[in-house]
């Protein structure tokens, strides 16, 4: 083939090459959002350089240090005293709180998506799981299913798009200041997630095994407990270490609400004007999300191998 | 899984689950409001079906916007905060991801013969760098990094979007790095044969092959994107948040579920969207 036959022959390809014209539509509606954002004039209503706010940032930044050492040259064993103090007096009850309430969220979670899924998955919840029964469904018998699929999809999404903290804030006000307003909240939007990545993954499963345990005459929660749950839990487990990881950073962050937790030592300090203790329970935060990550990676791993 | 390994992770989930509760002390009889805590959830929840259209103040100030603008309005905000953020985080999070990603060093890109350490000069410094900063960005969620900024500068709308921007940069460039390195490599094997250079592999042959999955990801982020930016109403920002804790306080249940329908649409919205791209790029 001539030089020019081959340029034209990848011409005609390229020509040819799937496009979607959502996906197309998709990219450009977000560049003409992100070209309205950016245009918005809020955004550049502040001027960083200002004298005043330089001067600002100067004495924010001075405070980050150690209040000891304020001034002082650095010293080791006095910033470890002071960091020492903190941890004793606060630090460690607060990193075991946050590290408990996001334990009992997304033991909460898994358990009530779990629940969640098998009234959302369509294969499962349905007048007819995995085999034809002896009689045909009536319309009734198939209305009530598809009914109880809807609800359960829209109680999903409802819980899901509500962010955590506006959970916690309500349900604060309503239960008063203990821990299961953090947790509760936590464990309702993830609820969400788990039951929605959960019921896609049952209505992609390989429905042999199961089919024969209907063959056999089982029930629903019958299938559900011996065929679906053991065919389901890598996957599950993988995203029950996925969003842990998650209600550890939330968890920090509810704290800001009013519960003990790192977040509530942060905006505490905040509020007190020492900044430098604001800084060391950010980091502290920042600590246990590393080390909820680290440990999160490693369990995906060993399920993974393991599946 | 074995059944006996699986009945072991079962059996320590459940325990981990046990000491939380021991710890934090859950006791399933606080879960029962007190008196006025019912009167509140009452009160709050039996407005859900008839969210207000209307300021419920009687005394509201002439020349005020009605409530439906405002919430609009509020919307407004949240999704420039939520696009702001998510295409600032889209250039710093690629950049990052690019660079810790192995697929641009390790080996020849088309994942044969592998090059010995030492061959591969200050790269493996580069790429160690890449993944400490993203490390850093993420281990710190969006509403302390606003915490920080606002303590630094005070309150300002692009502080709110560089808050978002950096953590969500940082799961970007983590997300995006895994992508690229799991890409198939089919054309990047055919375009080395042909005698492509490396930068032209990166870009005709790898990235290619990972865009679909990078796009839905970045659809996907944008709803989180939108519920972060709703939140950081809470501190000061009239995005939704700001609204729904506002009216929360003067106890104006029905203007608290106007802004959160107003909150959950934008939410399912992106959430369909995002939903629909997957579909059609990812799984078709």
């Amino acid at each position: 083939m001539s030089v020019d036959g081959r340029i034209a022959e990848v011409e005609r390809l390229r020509r040819r090459r799937p496009r979607d014209r959502f996906a197309r539509l998709s990219v450009w509606a977000l560049v003409l959002l992100t070209l309205l954002a950016w245009s918005s004039e809020g955004l550049w209503s502040t001027d960083y350089f200002s004298p005043r706010r330089q001067q600002n940032l100067q004495r924010f930044l001075g405070e980050l240090r150690p209040h000891p050492l304020q001034g002082q040259p650095f010293d080791v064993s006095v910033a470890t005293a002071w960091a020492g103090e903190i941890l004793s007096e606060r630090g460690w009850e607060a990193a075991r709180i946050t590290l408990a309430m996001s334990v009992a969220a997304i033991v909460l979670a898994s358990l009530a998506g779990l629940a969640l899924t098998l009234t959302s998955a369509r294969t499962h919840a349905t007048s007819e799981p995995y085999l034809p029964g002896p009689r045909p469904p009536t319309r009734g018998q198939r209305w009530v299913w598809r009914a109880v699929v809807g609800a359960s999809r829209l109680v999903l999404i409802l819980i899901r798009s509500i962010p955590e903290y506006v959970w916690a804030f309500i349900l604060l006000a309503v239960l008063g200041p203990n821990a299961w307003p953090v947790v509760l909240a936590l464990a309702l939007h993830n609820a969400g997630i788990v039951g929605k990545l959960t019921a896609e993954v049952v209505e992609n499963l390989e429905p042999g095994p199961l089919r024969a345990l209907r063959g056999v005459g089982a029930g629903r929660l019958q299938i559900a407990a011996t065929g679906l749950f053991p065919l389901i839990l890598p996957r599950f487990l993988l995203f029950f270490f996925y969003r842990w990881e998650t209600c550890v950073r939330e968890a920090t962050v509810l704290g800001m609400l009013g519960i003990t937790s790192l977040g509530f030592w942060i905006v505490d300090s905040r509020a007190r004007n020492h900044y430098d203790e604001m800084f060391f329970f950010v980091l502290m935060g920042a600590g246990l999300v590393l080390i909820g990550d680290l440990v999160s990676a490693v369990a995906r791993e060993v399920v993974r191998r393991a599946a | 899984m074995a059944f006996s390994s699986r009945g072991l992770v079962l059996l320590t989930l459940g325990a981990a689950g046990l000491w939380a509760a021991f710890e934090l002390r859950l006791d399933p009889r606080d879960l029962v409001p007190s008196d006025g805590g019912m009167v509140m959830a009452r009160e709050l929840f039996s407005r859900a079906w008839s969210p207000a259209l209307a300021y419920e103040a009687a005394d509201v100030p002439a020349g005020t916007r009605p409530l439906l603008l405002k919430a609009l309005e509020a919307a407004r905000l949240t999704v420039v905060f939520a696009a702001a953020a998510i295409s600032l985080s889209l250039v710093c999070g690629g950049i990052l991801g690019f660079f810790a990603s192995t697929a641009w060093w390790v080996g020849d890109q088309t994942g044969g013969a592998k090059v010995g350490w030492s061959r591969h000069g200050v790269r493996p410094v580069v790429y160690g760098v890449a993944r400490l900063i993203i490390a850093l960005m993420r281990s710190v969620h969006e509403l302390l990094w606003a915490v920080l900024l606002l303590a630094a500068f005070g309150l300002s709308q692009l502080s709110a979007v560089i808050a978002i921007a950096i953590p969500y940069s940082g799961t970007f460039a983590k997300v995006f790095s895994e992508m690229l390195d799991e890409a198939p490599r089919d054309s990047a094997v055919a375009l080395r044969s042909a005698g492509a250079s490396s930068s032209q592999i990166f870009l005709f042959g790898l990235l290619p092959r990972a865009l679909p999955d990078m796009s839905a990801y970045a659809f996907y982020r944008f709803e989180c994107a939108l519920r972060s930016s709703a939140i950081l109403g809470f501190f000061g920002y009239p995005t939704l948040g700001y609204y729904i804790a506002a009216s929360f306080e003067n106890l104006y249940y029905g203007e608290v579920w106007t802004y959160l329908y107003t909150l959950v649409l934008l939410v399912v919205v992106a959430d369909w969207w995002s939903g629909a791209l997957r579909r059609r790029l990812v799984l078709a």
